[in-house]
């Protein structure tokens, strides 16, 4: 009858300590903050400063949608929404030209987003582009506003 | 200092004088209102009356200092009917015919003088008039075609982007219909063949899409009846032309189109199956080999045409479905909450590849299709893939709560046991 | 160790008197003693939500453009925020269906008889503010369902007569719901209504620390007619009991999230349609079809406004139901509080289900 009962403690013994855990391993990795900080509606890091060569452009995912980040011949970043405002396809940068371009019927727009030639019935939205962080290693931010 | 009535009427002699010298040098002042218009603007014959109501109003002309006599000649400042209009004042009276041309020719062929005004402007405008069927016609002596002012107006004249012109883009079909849709004017004319010219333009150009684009989306660089025929030599393209004309702005189409086999064939090019007045929205249904495809038209069964029309069909239906099964797949997995904004951006890719294909299909060749699907359906597949990762992680996710619940059961059992032997 | 801090404390505070206390409470055991746990169960389920919730509030955002992002990043980005949002989701459900259980019980064991008038006062008015916890947190993911079903619930608020128009506006921070009745709602689910809570709970398990377990009238009279009840010791035995549906309640919940986990659905557009058939949660839904069954107009009155001052007029009576049921007190059986009770169980069955049925 001893025996029982002290099989019986130590059962429950490892059934609390074990549900506990179940609980408690969760809770400790929820409150660590996970490897994206914040969801990225408004803004979203692109990259390091550095890792954009002058006369070229890289689309970067931005909310559920492309964004395309421009880094102008003289170094200035741009960012627009990589979303033609023909029929959706996604642009691309053109460094011969610098220009931006859509490959599916030939759209053009220049960079500040404006349709130069091509079917593309209005601009490209502007994004505000930031860099942020120390000199050097500045991080790309783009941002709706 | 007497005022008396032979110095006033010097005075307001003078003042004429100064003010119409004034106008003459292109200041760009309006010019003064003249002894004509307040004349005619209190006749009862409104044919008579509304030229002046319409030229005092808005009228670029006018704002820019030129008067009735520039156009119709006579004395501005004589009140007196019959001196005004004197032979000797150069009045011409209300031009018809070929003399509107040389009327609104005089100044607007003039480079010298339009430069002092517009200097961008073009003065081709009566070169081009002579080109037209309009022109061509009137030189034969037909007075019933239209002429400067039956577009532009001759009172009341507005600029081209003034929103009221009648020649402004949105209302560019309806000043052209005036007469073109007007069965009783259009009667006499026939096409080349001989048939009647068609009256319904207009009323087929409303249910087209490049209509729907300019009117519903606001999108003024769509066309309407002079982006395709042209303004002053406005005549229809000319079979040979067609391509060339939609291709000024469907550039991609109209390459792939005059590389392929039925840029030789097709009598009139695009307008075979896109029709020219009445453009419909393209559908993939236009490809095919079933009765609602075009194809069928001029292929028979078991023809190249028709296998080459049922593989892109089927290419095309093929990443269509393809791209369907994988939304399905990331909306179940986003709707489990699992985070699939990397695979929606990668189908967006594969929605381009869909529209890419489309496009490749005017080269009438399955091949470049073929390739583009397989680009599709490459990305298609990568995205399933991670899709069925995504559910796969959440069923590991079901697992690891089943075997708590386990664990849970466990306790209950174990503490309902130790109840029992305490009680 | 245990031993030595607590005579630290029992030094400062005097807990000596607490402690024996404890030590020597018992439960009465009989046929109704497992109802006794009811209330233990909600209570371990609140403290699930408090849990949950404060977990959730370190991620969440309450603005109307980005709630339903912050419960989506919560849900595929967090570690285990799919785990904490679903059990914060089921436990919320399954709290007020426990409050439900509590409540009848009690009512149909008579334990709100002198001297727990208070103890079902402020048990009654609890139950309100847990539904109020739910409709108020049933918003904040601003998905499609919940907008609508917010926008349906607080116009039905409108109904009350002379300060409906007050209220609606007090609900929803302006005439429409908005981003506004978002961070509303928000304060009122993390701020308000859990600051009544703590009062009312306070004196809620203070007053049943003190008064003990009520004993059901069958069983009182035999302890009257001099019989002995027997008893279990507070502690182990009640405690390990509690604990033990305690962990039924945990499996029940890690079972609803297993096999009926909770979806994010569409983010609201105030300007979509209204999708067909929405309705309120479960709780709300007998109310709800109740209210769709009244004609417009009865005699010449609004036949939603009679239906809302109904609810309220029932519910008024339902918190001072130990005044009306005197006789409880004497232990005279009571068939109108008894036909009332069961009553109003049955008609909360039956127009859940067929509110369910209906849409």
């Amino acid at each position: 009858m001893v025996k029982r009962r002290t099989f019986l403690d130590k059962l429950l013994g490892f059934g609390f300590v074990s549900t506990a855990v179940s609980v408690l391993y969760p809770v400790w990795r929820f409150v660590n903050p996970p490897v994206n900080a914040e969801p990225a509606t408004d803004s979203i890091v692109a990259g390091k400063a550095t890792e954009f060569a002058a006369n070229s452009g890289a689309v970067v995912k931005f909310g559920s949608k492309p964004a395309i980040l421009i880094r102008t011949p003289d170094g200035d970043f741009r960012a627009f929404t990589a979303v033609c405002t023909h029929l959706e396809c996604t642009v691309q940068y053109k460094p011969d030209t610098s220009q931006i371009w859509c490959a599916c019927h030939n759209g053009m727009y220049d960079l500040a987003g404006n349709v130069v030639s091509g079917p593309p019935p209005r601009p490209l939205e502007a994004f505000k582009v930031n860099l942020r962080g120390e000199p050097g290693q500045e991080d790309v931010v783009i941002s709706r506003t | 200092m007497a005022t008396s009535p032979r110095n006033g009427r010097l005075a307001l002699l003078l003042l004429t004088v100064a003010l119409l010298v004034g106008a003459a040098t292109a200041s760009a002042q309006p010019a003064a209102v003249t002894a004509c218009e307040n004349c005619h603007r209190d006749q009862r014959d409104t044919r008579l009356a509304t030229p002046a109501h319409d030229f005092a109003g808005s009228d670029v002309h006018r704002d820019r200092g030129f008067t009735c006599v520039d156009c119709h000649g006579g004395n501005p400042n004589e009140p007196d009917k019959v001196k005004a209009k004197a032979p000797a004042t150069g009045f011409k009276g209300k031009p018809a015919g070929q003399q509107v041309i040389a009327v609104c020719s005089r100044c607007h062929s003039d480079g010298a003088l339009m430069r002092k005004f517009a200097p961008k402007q073009r003065i081709d405008q009566a070169a081009e008039y002579a080109t037209s069927v309009h022109g061509q016609r009137l030189a034969k002596g037909d007075t019933n075609v239209a002429t400067c002012i039956s577009c532009h107006g001759a009172h009341g004249v507005r600029l081209v982007t003034d929103a009221k012109a009648p020649v402004y883009v949105l209302n560019v079909a309806t000043t052209c219909s005036r007469c073109h849709s007007d069965g009783e004017r259009m009667k006499s004319y026939k096409l080349p063949d001989g048939s009647p010219l068609p009256t319904d333009q207009r009323a087929k150009y409303e249910r087209s899409v490049h209509h729907a684009a300019m009117v519903k989306r606001n999108d003024l660089s769509a066309p309407t009846c002079n982006d395709c025929h042209g303004n002053h030599g406005a005549a229809p393209p000319g079979v040979g032309a067609i391509a060339n004309v939609c291709g000024t702005c469907h550039t991609v189409f109209a390459t792939k189109f005059a590389l392929s086999t039925h840029s030789q064939i097709f009598d009139r090019s695009c307008v075979e199956c896109h029709s020219n007045h009445e453009i419909a929205q393209p559908t993939d249904a236009l490809l095919g080999t079933d009765k609602a495809a075009l194809c069928v038209t001029c292929h028979s069964d078991g023809d190249n045409g028709l296998k080459a029309a049922a593989a892109m069909r089927g290419e095309i239906e093929k990443l269509k479905a393809a791209i369907g099964h994988s939304q399905e797949l990331l909306a179940a997995a986003e709707n489990a909450g699992m985070e699939m904004g990397d695979q929606q951006l990668a189908l967006r890719e594969a929605g381009n590849q869909l529209t890419l294909a489309r496009t490749e299909m005017h080269a009438f060749d399955p091949k470049p299709v073929n390739d583009v699907l397989q680009a599709g359906l490459a990305i298609t597949a990568k995205v399933d893939a991670d899709g069925e990762e995504a559910l796969h992680e959440v069923s590991y996710r079901r697992t690891g709560l089943a075997v708590s619940l386990g664990a849970i059961l466990l306790v209950v059992i174990a503490l309902r046991l130790k109840i029992r032997s305490l009680g | 160790m245990t031993r030595h801090v607590l005579a630290w404390l029992d030094e400062r505070l005097d807990l000596s008197g607490v402690l024996a206390f404890l030590a020597e409470k018992s439960v009465p055991r009989h046929r109704h003693s497992v109802w006794y746990y009811m209330g233990g169960i909600t209570l371990f389920l609140v403290g699930v939500q408090v849990a949950t919730g404060v977990l959730l509030l370190l991620y969440y955002r309450p603005s109307a453009g980005e709630a339903y992002e912050s419960v989506q990043f919560i849900v595929s980005q967090v570690e285990f925020g799919w785990l904490i949002r679903n059990i914060h989701s089921w436990s919320a459900n399954l709290l007020i269906l426990m409050a439900f259980v509590h409540l009848f019980s009690t009512l149909f064991l008579r334990s709100y008889r002198k001297p727990r008038e208070l103890t079902w006062i402020t048990g009654v008015l609890l139950l309100f503010v847990m539904m109020g916890f739910g409709f108020s947190g049933y918003l904040l993911p601003w998905n499609e369902l919940a907008f609508f079903a917010t926008k349906v619930g607080t116009g039905i608020a409108g109904a009350v007569p002379v300060v409906g128009d007050f209220m609606v506006r007090f609900l929803r921070g302006g005439d429409d719901v908005t981003g506004a009745t978002l961070t509303r709602f928000y304060g009122i689910h993390v701020a308000i209504l859990p600051a009544i809570m703590t009062v009312l709970l306070g004196v809620h398990l203070l007053l049943i620390q003190r008064q003990g377990m009520s004993l059901p009238l069958s069983v009182e009279k035999r302890e009257k007619a001099g019989e002995k009840i027997p008893e279990d010791p507070f502690f182990p035995n009640y405690v390990l009991h509690d604990v033990m549906w305690w962990y039924v309640a945990l499996a029940v919940l890690a079972a609803l999230a297993l096999f009926l986990p909770w979806e994010l659905g569409k983010k609201a557009d105030a300007f979509a349609a209204v999708p067909a058939g929405i309705r309120p949660e479960w709780y709300f839904l007998a109310m709800f079809q109740l209210l769709k069954l009244i004609p417009s107009h009865v005699f010449g009155l609004e036949g939603e406004m009679l239906g809302v001052v109904g609810f309220t007029v029932a519910a008024m009576l339902l918190v001072i139901v130990p005044f009306i049921d005197r006789r409880a007190a004497d232990g005279r059986p009571s068939p109108i509080v008894l036909g009332a009770g069961i009553a109003g169980l049955v008609f909360l069955i039956v127009f859940t289900i067929y509110g369910y049925f209906a849409a």
